[in-house]
């Protein structure tokens, strides 16, 4: 990971120079001004000429500038635009930005005299959050190939304002790249036991970590949970990850936040096995899970003011030849039983045992889960917003606020009794599929069942994430491939409104 | 449609069962008391009890509070009524506004398409509304009976099979409105191609039957920008060279649903006499396999002037809006609704119970989803992302039709492509592909067309344009 400073400003002797300018700026000031008398009037002369104004997503780079002096200087200088109005979004999408433009130097200097130190931070934490890579497993990969970049040093009077603003976003870009880790994982490494080992080296970060395995999850009844598990060799785990960030020191614990995730490490489909196109995808079926890890971690890692619990249900959907069938009838935790129509639908049956446990154990304030759960929902909203159920309305327009702010889209949909009727049996309580017409929305109905309000309201929210945790393209801040999306929309959640 | 006579009192001579809206258990009257308990009347809304000895059903109506709870009502004892040609329903003691309702929602339920049958199917024909003051009364079911109208065109046309409702044949309906004093203009080929509209003459290329827009205007009484509406109104789609697979394609007959509803919004305008100037522009076309029909890979010029690569022939139905907005700008409308049975995708979506909605407008959207809770036609609002105009970038034109490959969010494409041709004012688009056909009998409809739209257009107009 790339280490990030905060420096007094002074013009480098190598590596690059980052001059972030907002559009409409006057003057050149600061290292900029430096930098363009030391190199007598030559960055302002190739401004000019590349008509660079500091729109959002403009670039200039000066290779190479010679100094007046003869004395040795920065051997790139990257201008960079950061639009009319200099918020700490915009900083963060020029940060992302700057990545590859700098990437092949081994260190880079921001000359950020001007920015406010939030702005500041945010353009050190879109570069972070953009040098992500999963290489672990190039072994042939050419040394010129690789990315250079070892440190971002941000070159400011107010580094101590600067570092106040950094150290929480230091811990939530570790999140995301546990979570990034996890999703990018292959299956045959990442396995529901592997993964519940991973979690369990979070507890230095003073998480208390559970792991449950078969023993423990039939003795709580989760017929739904283990049922998937069975066509698998791989044995199935719950996890329970606990920050009591708020409680510590003091005797009466209030009641937690509380996040559920999906983890189907790899998803055959079971029985209803999938269609062989594509299905190397389906190792990210586990990023629900992948992505309430990393979210635990980062609370943790920032030190949260907030009693927050984390509850994956970490399982593999495999046709072996103790599978489920379609036609099973399972008793979930919660005593209400599921005919098991398609075996694919899977990531349903493993969420109703975790969430009603989750609600059993810890009567939390409320309950987000995350999953990887329909196709219908890209079908529905493509890969630019995440489905949003959810039966509070003050916690679903929170949701939708958060993410916002932070760049990770929501879009509400619906819930009611119309589509409840969908998942209908003829045999059980309710069957696990309420077919293709409003898929993502039956499948809701499905978790909603598994919410308890009969002793009160237990404000819960859904977000579908199988259209944004994984994405095909580079995208500001994130590379292609896994995005850890939710991971930062949560931990603003908790930010905004449950801590001190 | 039924046939409502408003009457004090019941006939002399009648044999017509009568339905009793009761509110609770409490309300039944004492004779009956034995009877409803046996029979576990409560007076939930939904409920009915026929007591056939006495010739009287009980119609539970609970706490009925709006419009739409009377309709359902009157619904509910227009299935439960069984086979009687004639019935009656007591709105004596009820607001001259909750009695016409119960009348429009009977005609709703009650409404058969018996054309193409030998033998007429049987049920109510008749209904006579039991109100204390029939000139009370008379205005408010003038009214309620011009929503119910309109919607019942609509299920008639959507109804009619592809080879009876060509577009011509469609056009024709269409004209034969004038007699309710809406004007209408059908342009033909030669006009349309004079108007340079590539969208709908290439969809209408492939049949024996041309393509057609028809404009139907009501004046109005009010110097006022009109409310547009424009329609879908594909006669038959058998998704043309990208042909649909067999199964299920009868029911593409019915892709000309969008069309069939602003039709029948105007009629309920022209038959309330609407104060509010509309116009409906509808445009409609068979998208055929033929000699002539147009090809994935074409490049076709629409009527404003922009070029669209086709990429899928079966998603046609954007291109026909496609010129019908562009041709709806020159009316300088003060809003404008399109309603198309558009995409599979809305119904994976929201599936059968919601329309999604789309626009450029907060204002007219919530406009549109409060009409549409009035009427029982709910909404939900979809979102129009950049990225999925971006992915209607086209290596050849200004923009293509359409994506290709599994699990496309079409709907939102479809919304992002039309959001191009619709003009400055205030636009919605409601793909209605998921709420235009009942699967099952609902209180206001038996199973088949819905009529989706029509009422929710008229109402749209009668709380929001209007003053």
């Amino acid at each position: 990971m790339i280490d990030i400073a905060f420096v007094k400003p002074a013009l480098p002797r190598h590596g690059a120079l980052v001059l972030p300018i907002g559009e409409g700026a006057e003057a050149l000031a600061g290292l900029a001004q430096a930098i363009d008398a030391a190199t007598g009037g030559a960055v302002q002369r190739a401004l000019t000429a590349a008509g660079f104004k500091g729109r959002k997503g403009q670039s200039c780079t000066v290779w190479g500038p010679a100094l007046t002096d003869g004395a040795s200087g920065p051997s790139r200088i990257v201008a960079i635009g950061l639009g009319k109005e200099i918020t700490p979004e915009a900083a963060e999408a020029a940060g992302g930005a700057l990545y590859a433009l700098v990437q092949a130097e081994r260190e880079a200097v921001v000359a950020a005299e001007a920015l406010p130190a939030p702005v500041a931070a945010a353009l050190a934490m879109g570069l972070l959050l953009r040098s992500y890579r999963f290489d672990r497993y190039r072994t042939t990969e050419k040394e010129e190939d690789k990315p250079k970049l070892e440190r971002l040093s941000v070159a400011t009077d107010a580094a101590t304002a600067a570092k106040t603003a950094w150290a929480p976003l230091r811990a939530i870009a570790d999140g995301v790249f546990i979570t990034r880790d996890l999703v990018s994982e292959p299956p045959n490494v990442l396995n529901p036991p592997e993964m519940a080992e991973r979690c369990r080296a979070l507890e230095s970060l003073g998480l208390t970590v559970e792991i449950m395995g078969p023993k423990e999850m039939k003795k709580l009844g989760m017929g739904a949970l283990l049922g998937v598990a069975m066509g698998s060799a791989q044995e199935p785990r719950m996890v329970v990850l606990q920050w009591n960030g708020a409680s510590r020191g003091k005797k009466a614990g209030q009641k937690p936040v509380a996040f559920i995730g999906k983890g189907v490490t790899f998803d055959t489909g079971g029985i209803s096995i999938k269609p062989a196109a594509g299905m190397e995808d389906m190792k990210w079926d586990m990023a629900g899970a992948g992505t309430v890890i990393g979210l635990m971690a980062a609370l943790a890692g920032r030190k949260a003011k907030v009693d927050a619990v984390g509850l994956v249900g970490l399982v593999e959907n495999m046709p072996g030849s103790a599978a489920q069938r379609p036609g099973d009838v399972v008793t979930t935790a919660s005593g209400q039983t599921v005919e098991v129509i398609n075996t694919d639908a899977e990531g349903r049956l493993v969420l109703a045992d975790v969430i009603h446990y989750c609600q059993t154990r810890f009567a939390p304030r409320f309950m987000v889960d995350l999953a990887t759960l329909t196709g219908a929902i890209i079908v529905a909203l493509g890969h630019e917003h995440a489905g949003l159920f959810s039966n509070d309305d003050e916690l679903a327009g929170r949701i939708m606020a958060a993410g916002k702010a932070v760049g990770e889209a929501c879009w509400r949909m619906p819930l009611g009794e119309a589509y409840d009727k969908q998942i209908k049996s003829e045999i059980a309580d309710m069957k696990n599929v309420g077919g293709r017409p409003g898929g993502s929305i039956s499948a809701a109905q499905f978790i909603q069942r598994f919410v308890d309000t009969k002793a009160g309201p237990m404000p819960w929210a859904h977000l579908d994430i199988a259209g944004t945790a994984w994405s095909s393209k580079d995208l500001p801040t994130s590379p292609k491939g896994a995005t850890a999306f939710g991971l930062r929309l949560l931990d603003r959640l908790v930010a905004e409104h449950y801590e001190g | 449609m039924l046939t409502v006579k408003l009457r004090r009192a019941p006939r002399e001579d009648a044999r017509a069962p009568l339905a009793l809206p009761l509110p609770d258990a409490a309300a039944v009257p004492s004779a009956l008391r034995a009877a409803a308990e046996a029979a576990g009347f409560t007076g939930a809304a939904g409920q009915a009890v026929m007591l056939p000895e006495r010739g009287l059903m009980l119609l539970g109506t609970g706490a009925a509070r709006r419009s739409l709870d009377w309709e359902e009502a009157g619904g509910t004892a227009a299935a439960a009524i069984g086979e009687a040609r004639r019935f009656a329903i007591d709105a004596r003691g009820l607001a001259p506004g909750a009695a016409a309702s119960l009348a429009a929602g009977a005609c709703l339920r009650a409404w058969r398409f018996s054309r193409y049958r030998s033998e007429p199917a049987p049920g109510p024909r008749r209904l006579d509304l039991l109100v204390d003051d029939p000139e009370a009364v008379a205005p408010h079911w003038s009214r309620a009976a011009a929503g119910v109208r309109g919607c019942l065109l609509a299920r008639d046309l959507a109804m009619e099979p592809a080879n009876t409702l060509t577009t011509r044949a469609f056009a024709a309906r269409l004209e034969a409105l004038a007699e309710h004093g809406i004007a209408v203009d059908v342009l033909g080929r030669k006009r349309l191609a004079r108007e340079g509209l590539g969208g709908l003459l290439a969809v209408g290329g492939g049949s024996e039957t041309p393509p057609r827009l028809a404009v139907l205007r009501w004046r109005g009484s009010v110097a006022a920008a009109p409310v547009v509406f424009v329609g879908k109104g594909i006669c038959f789609d058998t998704g043309g060279i990208s042909i649909k697979g067999a199964a299920g394609m009868e029911a593409m007959k019915a892709d000309m649903a969008g069309a069939a509803a602003c039709a029948g919004a105007m009629l309920a305008l022209a038959l309330r006499r609407s104060p509010a100037p509309a116009i409906a522009v509808l445009a409609l076309a068979e998208n055929a396999v033929g000699e002539r029909s147009y090809r994935p890979g074409d490049v076709l010029r629409m009527g404003s002037g922009r070029t669209v690569e086709v990429v899928d022939t079966d998603a046609e139905g954007r291109l026909v809006l496609a010129d019908a907005l562009h041709y709806a700008r020159q009316f300088r409308p003060q809003a404008v609704l399109d309603l198309a049975t558009l995409t599979g995708s809305i119904v994976t979506a929201l599936g059968s119970h919601r329309a999604g909605l789309f626009g450029t407008d907060a204002g007219l959207l919530a406009q549109a989803a409060a009409a549409g809770e009035a009427v029982g036609e709910p909404l939900w609002p979809m979102p129009i992302g950049e990225r999925h105009r971006e992915d209607l970038n086209s290596a050849i034109a200004d923009l293509k039709q359409c994506t290709t490959g599994r699990l496309q969010p079409d709907a939102c494409h479809a919304a992002a492509f039309l959001r191009e041709f619709a003009g400055p004012a205030p636009w919605a688009h409601l793909d209605i592909a998921g709420v235009d056909d009942r699967a099952e009998a609902a209180p206001l409809g038996p199973p088949g067309p819905s009529g989706f739209g029509a009422r929710l257009l008229d109402a749209l107009v009668s709380m929001y344009f209007e003053h």
